[in-house]
């Protein structure tokens, strides 16, 4: 539905987009993900078709974005980050005026965007003006107006940013229940929302690829990366103690007081993480320390991409 | 064509559902009634009244107010269609959807003609009130109002220009006022500069002064008709460039 190849924007000389390359087959739902800055709005506008692009192809179900943009908008239904709309018309003025623009017939029209307002959930806002709604509801009509053309490609640019964890989750839903009509490339910046409603995922960072795959294979990256014990005796005593332990890639050592602070990282291949925290905690305790505390590192998206992006961790996985 | 159809309708609508199009009616009313006003009594106290002046003469040529009019009239008129689109960010959905930037800047263009249109329409009335009290020779009725029409077009045509190039509206404003304000200088440059010199020509070719006239006394120069619509063909074709130009911004 989208192949997108050897992408590449540039501002002046700072490198938005640099050389991205990948394909979504039709039917899918897919998440674009990147920490902010990271060149995920930039490259959907350039999917959408408002923004030029420096080097590279796009092209949507065939049709290049660049030679016939307008075979290629038909088939997209774009919502873009800040979903602006026009406040002076109602809900329903503005929905026709976009079916109208994208081709909508007239006879059609109507129906059409009776469809979108119950799919997006806007139904009972039809008459209210625009300018008066909230920034959820706001999102939603962003939605249906992406919707009111029925086209086999939704992009959705951070659909949920801005909204509140109960608004969230209702536009969560209504994404979920378009996989089954559309194709659908989301961008966001968080992890669990692509794992509550994607197939598959994009990873992008800095505008370069950084992994792509299957939901699961993302899931595996948002592991915590490693540990924090604080254990009461020397620091030295606890990290022979670790070292060795299956799993276990890096220790460092810190004292606060009588308390020594091990920070450890777990290796890229580590999957039975759980089992290894009991091992180093039976170990430590074995070794005469006495445990405080335990806690997972806490691991963002940046972290995430820090892994993915430093090449030094894959030699420390010997 | 849907492209055109659909945002002229739109932009009509965003006219008038917002109070700037009512306010810009009112105003202009005022004036103008005020202008037809004092015309009307000059010409009744007058014991002869020769037949190369008329009240409709003097309402469109010979007289400064109906420049200070355009140049009021016309910069809030275009201000909005690019700029607001620009600053609110709607231009990416619009510009998203299935259209021709061609569309998009005739139908902006047009439906900003159809509000210009729209204001003077009221004036026919002075006419007809003419009408009853004496003749009106409907040639130099029809060649004003083209007259006013032709300016105003250009104008509006550069107006959208000026909106294509800022993001903010007030700026639109100021840029289409200075441009008007410039082309009225350079036409008043007719009468300070020496006849048969070349600023001379200019001067009096961009002269609207001169233009209303001549065209308020009946003569449709097609030099001046020419003129006019190279002032709304070229900024025209100039904003579809710099709307596609905003792709690589």
């Amino acid at each position: 539905m989208i192949s997108v190849q050897h992408l590449t924007k540039r501002y002046g000389s700072h490198v938005a987009v640099d050389d991205l390359s990948f394909e979504v087959a039709k039917g899918d739902v897919v998440g674009f993900l990147g920490p902010n800055g990271a060149g995920k709005s930039t490259t959907l506008r350039i999917l959408a078709g408002f923004l030029g692009m420096t080097a590279g192809t796009v092209t949507i179900d065939g049709k290049d974005i660049e030679e016939e943009s307008r075979l290629a908008k038909e088939r997209i239904g774009y919502m873009p980050e800040a979903v602006p709309l026009y406040p002076e018309m109602r809900v329903g003025e503005y929905l026709a005026f976009r079916a109208d623009l994208k081709g909508v017939s007239r006879s059609n029209r109507s129906k059409r965007v009776g469809i979108a307002m119950e799919k997006a959930k806007v139904g009972d806002r039809e008459m209210t003006l625009i300018g008066n709604l909230s920034k959820g509801y706001r999102q939603r009509v962003g939605l249906a107006d992406a919707l009111v053309a029925d086209p086999p490609l939704l992009i959705l640019d951070e659909p949920t940013s801005g909204l509140d964890p109960n608004q969230i989750r209702e536009v969560r839903d209504v994404i979920k229940g378009l996989g089954s009509d559309h194709t659908v490339l989301l961008s966001t910046h968080i992890l669990s929302e692509v794992e509550s409603s994607c197939d598959r995922v994009i990873v992008i960072a800095r505008g370069k690829l950084v992994a792509e795959g299957t939901t699961d294979a993302i899931k595996n990256l948002q592991r915590s990366p490693g540990l924090e014990v604080r254990v009461r005796g020397s620091g030295k005593a606890a990290a022979s103690a670790i070292e060795g332990i299956l799993g276990v890639a890096k220790v460092e050592t810190t004292t606060e007081g009588e308390l020594a602070i091990v920070k450890l990282r777990w290796s890229k291949k580590a999957t039975e993480t759980d089992e290894a925290s009991e091992q180093i905690t039976a170990a430590l305790v074995n070794a005469g320390l006495g445990v405080r505390s335990i806690t997972p590192i806490s691991s963002s998206l940046e972290e995430v991409f820090a892994q993915l992006t430093e090449p030094s961790h894959e030699d420390a996985d010997g | 064509m849907r492209t055109f159809r659909a945002v002229f309708l739109r932009e009509l609508f965003a006219f008038f559902v917002t109070p700037l199009a009512w306010v810009l009616v009112t105003v202009f009313l005022l004036v103008q009634g005020m202008h037809f006003y004092l015309l009307v009594s000059f010409f009744a106290d007058q014991a002869q009244v020769s037949s190369d002046q008329t009240p409709v003469q003097a309402f469109f040529g010979n007289t400064v107010l109906l420049y200070i009019v355009l140049f009021l009239l016309i910069p809030p008129i275009t201000m909005r269609l690019f700029a607001e689109e620009r600053r609110s960010g709607t231009i990416e959905t619009l510009m998203t959807a299935p259209v021709s930037t061609t569309g998009v800047v005739l139908a902006k263009y047009a439906s900003a003609l159809v509000v210009y249109a729209f204001l003077w329409a009221p004036t026919l009335l002075y006419i007809v009130i003419l009408r009853r009290t004496g003749d009106v020779d409907w040639h130099i009725v029809g060649s004003s109002y083209l007259g006013v029409f032709l300016v105003g077009a250009g104008y509006l045509s550069l107006g959208l220009l000026m909106s294509a190039m800022t993001k903010s509206q007030f700026l639109a404003l100021v840029l289409t006022a200075m441009v008007i304000l410039t082309l009225f200088i350079l036409g008043v440059g007719e009468f300070i500069t020496r006849e048969g010199t070349l600023i001379h020509d200019v001067c009096s070719h961009v002269s609207v002064w001169a233009q209303m006239n001549d065209f308020a006394s009946g003569v449709v120069d097609s030099r001046r008709v020419v003129f006019d619509c190279t002032l709304i063909v070229l900024p025209l074709f100039l904003t579809v460039r710099v709307v596609d130009a905003w792709r690589w911004g």
